[in-house]
C-alpha cells in the first residue's frame, strides 16, 4: 500500500532527503520546475513528477527514469522553487542511490551519457586533467560511433582549438590515490 | 598591484586557449598580478558531481588545498563549470566540517582544508575587486557602434546561495563591463538559459536544441555579437552554429567572443594578437559596426498626461 506523508515508512523518501538535503514532502506539485526546465521534454517524466514518485516511494520507476540522467544541474528550477527545494540535489540523489543499487537504465542515450561521465573520471583519474580531444575520440570508439562530430574535426583541428598532447601530472599518483581513498568511502557508506 | 590566485581550468590549454591568454592580457593592464595554483588538477567538472559523490568534493577540494598556500585572499577561476563546482565544495566544505574532515582524508599528503581563500568567477572579481571604473579608465579604443547579447549561462549566478553573486535571472555584471567598454548590450531575455554544456559530445541534440533557442533570442534582441565567459558556453554556441544553422533552416553568424577578447580590444591590445582565427563563426562582420555611427533610437511619443478612461455613459 501507498502511504504518502510517512517518511517513518517510505524508506526511498527518507533515503533520498537525507543525501539531498531537502525535504520531497514540501512539493505541492505547482509544476513551475517543469515550464523552466530546459530539459523536461526529453525526460520520461518531468521533474515534478520525479518529486511525486519520490513522496510515494516509486523508487523503481525514480531509478528507471532517464530524467536524473538528463538533469544538467542548471539550477533554474530550484531558484524558482516556491517551496524552496533543490530540484537538482534530488535528481543527483535520486542517480547516485540508482547507480549505488546497481541499477541501469540501458536506453542508448541514458548508456551514452553515462559513459561519457565515466570517459571522463578515468581520464582525470589517468592524467589528472581532462584532455578533451581524446576523449572525443575515446568516447565515438567505446560507443561505436566512430564518425560522430567527425565533420568538426579537420576545421577545429586546423583552427588549434584542441590540441593533440596528452600529458600525465606531476601530480598523477596523488589523483590516483584520491580516487581510491574516495571508492573506499563510498563502500564503507 | 592586487594578487590573484589563478584556477585556469582543463579547456584553457585546448578549447578555450583564447580564454586564458586574453585574460592575461586583460589583468595586466587593470594591474593584476596572477599567481596559478601549482600542479592543479581537473576540478571534476561535470562528470564527478553526476557520478559519486566523494569525488565530486575531493577533486576541486585539492586545488583549495594547494591554493591555501598561495596566500592570497582570492581565487579567480576562469572557466564558469570549473567556479561552480569550486565553490558549491567550499561553500559546503564550509558548512560542514564532519564532510570536510572525510573528504580531507582522501588528499592527507597534500595538507589540511582551512577555508581561508574565497572562490570568485573572473566576472565577479572584475566587477567587484576591479571595477567599472578602473575597466573604464583602461579603455583606449572603444567599442561604440557593436551591440552585443551578454550570455551568462547557468552556473555564474546560479543558484544564488553558492554562487552570492548578480541575478540568477537577469545578471547585469557583464552588461554593465560591456558598456564601459563603449559597447551597448541589447536585452535579451535568454541571459541564463542553459546551453547544453556538458552534453555537447554525448548527447549533441540537446546541445542544438537549447543552443539554437539562445542564438535565435541573441539575434533577434539585434546582437551582432554574443559575449560570453564560460569556455563551454563559448564552444557550444561557436562551434556548433554551423550545425544549428544546418538543421533549423536559419542563418545566425553571431561571433562568440571571450569578455576578455573584447576588454583586450577596447584596451588597445592589435586584434591580431587575440586568436580571433580561432573562432568558428568569423568575427570580422561583428567588428566591423565598431566607430560606426550609431543612429539615435526613435523617440517614443510619451502622451503627456495620463490618456483618460472613455467614458461609458457617453
Amino acid at each position: 500500500m501507498i502511504t504518502l506523508g510517512s517518511q517513518g515508512k517510505n524508506t526511498f523518501l527518507a533515503a533520498v532527503n537525507a543525501k539531498s538535503g531537502s525535504n520531497v514532502l514540501e512539493c505541492y506539485q505547482c509544476g513551475k520546475c517543469v515550464s523552466t526546465c530546459p530539459v523536461s521534454h526529453f525526460m520520461d517524466f518531468p521533474p515534478r513528477e520525479i518529486m511525486q514518485m519520490i513522496k510515494l516511494g516509486l523508487k523503481n520507476e525514480a531509478y528507471m527514469a532517464n530524467s536524473h540522467w538528463f538533469c544538467l544541474t542548471c539550477s533554474a528550477c530550484s531558484g524558482r522553487c516556491p517551496r524552496e527545494i533543490d530540484i537538482p540535489a534530488v535528481m543527483e540523489a535520486v542517480r547516485h542511490l540508482a547507480i549505488e543499487e546497481n541499477y541501469v537504465n540501458d536506453s542508448k542515450k541514458v548508456k551514452e551519457i553515462r559513459k561519457f561521465h565515466e570517459i571522463f573520471l578515468d581520464m582525470v583519474k589517468r592524467y589528472g586533467r581532462n584532455y578533451e580531444l581524446r576523449m572525443m575520440a575515446e568516447f565515438n570508439i567505446r560507443t561505436r560511433n566512430l564518425f560522430k562530430d567527425m565533420h568538426l574535426a579537420p576545421k577545429a583541428l586546423l583552427k588549434g582549438k584542441i590540441p593533440l598532447g596528452v600529458k600525465p601530472l606531476k601530480s598523477a599518483k596523488a589523483i590516483k590515490r584520491m580516487y581510491e581513498v574516495a571508492e573506499r568511502l563510498e563502500k564503507k557508506k | 598591484m592586487k594578487k590573484l590566485t589563478y584556477f585556469p581550468g582543463c579547456s584553457a590549454h585546448g578549447t578555450s586557449e583564447e580564454f586564458d591568454s586574453t585574460l592575461k592580457m586583460v589583468l595586466k593592464t587593470l594591474e593584476v598580478q596572477l599567481e596559478e595554483i601549482p600542479d592543479w588538477n581537473c576540478c571534476g567538472a561535470t562528470s564527478a558531481h553526476v557520478m559519486t559523490e566523494n569525488l565530486a568534493y575531493a577533486l576541486p577540494m585539492r586545488n583549495l588545498v594547494l591554493a591555501e598556500r598561495l596566500e592570497n585572499d582570492t581565487i579567480g577561476i576562469a572557466c564558469a563549470s570549473c567556479y561552480q563546482r569550486m565553490k558549491v565544495t567550499k561553500v559546503h566544505l564550509d558548512a560542514n566540517p564532519e564532510l570536510a574532515r572525510r573528504i580531507n582524508s582522501t588528499i592527507v599528503e597534500e595538507g589540511t582544508y582551512e577555508g581561508k581563500t574565497a572562490v570568485k568567477s573572473m566576472l565577479q572579481f572584475a566587477y567587484e575587486d576591479i571595477g567599472l571604473e578602473m575597466i573604464k579608465s583602461k579603455v583606449t579604443k572603444p567599442l561604440t557602434g557593436l551591440k552585443v547579447a551578454c550570455y551568462y549561462g547557468c552556473l555564474l549566478t546560479r543558484p544564488k546561495d553558492i554562487t552570492q553573486f548578480d541575478s540568477p535571472e537577469y545578471p547585469m555584471s557583464m552588461d554593465r563591463i560591456c558598456e564601459a567598454l563603449g559597447a551597448t548590450a541589447t536585452e535579451f531575455d535568454y541571459k541564463t538559459e542553459c546551453c547544453g554544456a556538458s552534453f555537447s559530445i554525448s548527447n549533441t541534440e540537446v546541445v542544438e536544441n537549447l543552443s539554437g533557442k539562445i542564438l535565435e533570442m541573441a539575434q533577434e534582441s539585434g546582437a551582432h555579437a554574443i559575449v560570453v565567459a564560460c569556455p563551454l558556453c563559448q564552444s557550444n554556441l561557436d562551434m556548433r552554429q554551423p550545425d544549428i544553422e544546418k538543421h533549423s533552416g536559419k542563418k545566425y553568424g553571431l561571433p562568440v567572443f571571450y569578455i576578455t577578447q573584447l576588454m583586450a580590444l577596447a584596451f588597445g591590445y592589435p586584434a591580431g594578437e587575440l586568436r580571433f582565427p580561432k573562432h568558428i563563426v568569423p568575427v570580422e562582420g561583428a567588428l566591423s559596426n565598431i566607430g560606426k555611427v550609431v543612429p539615435a533610437p526613435e523617440k517614443v511619443k510619451k502622451p503627456t498626461k495620463a490618456v483618460e478612461a472613455e467614458s461609458e455613459d457617453n
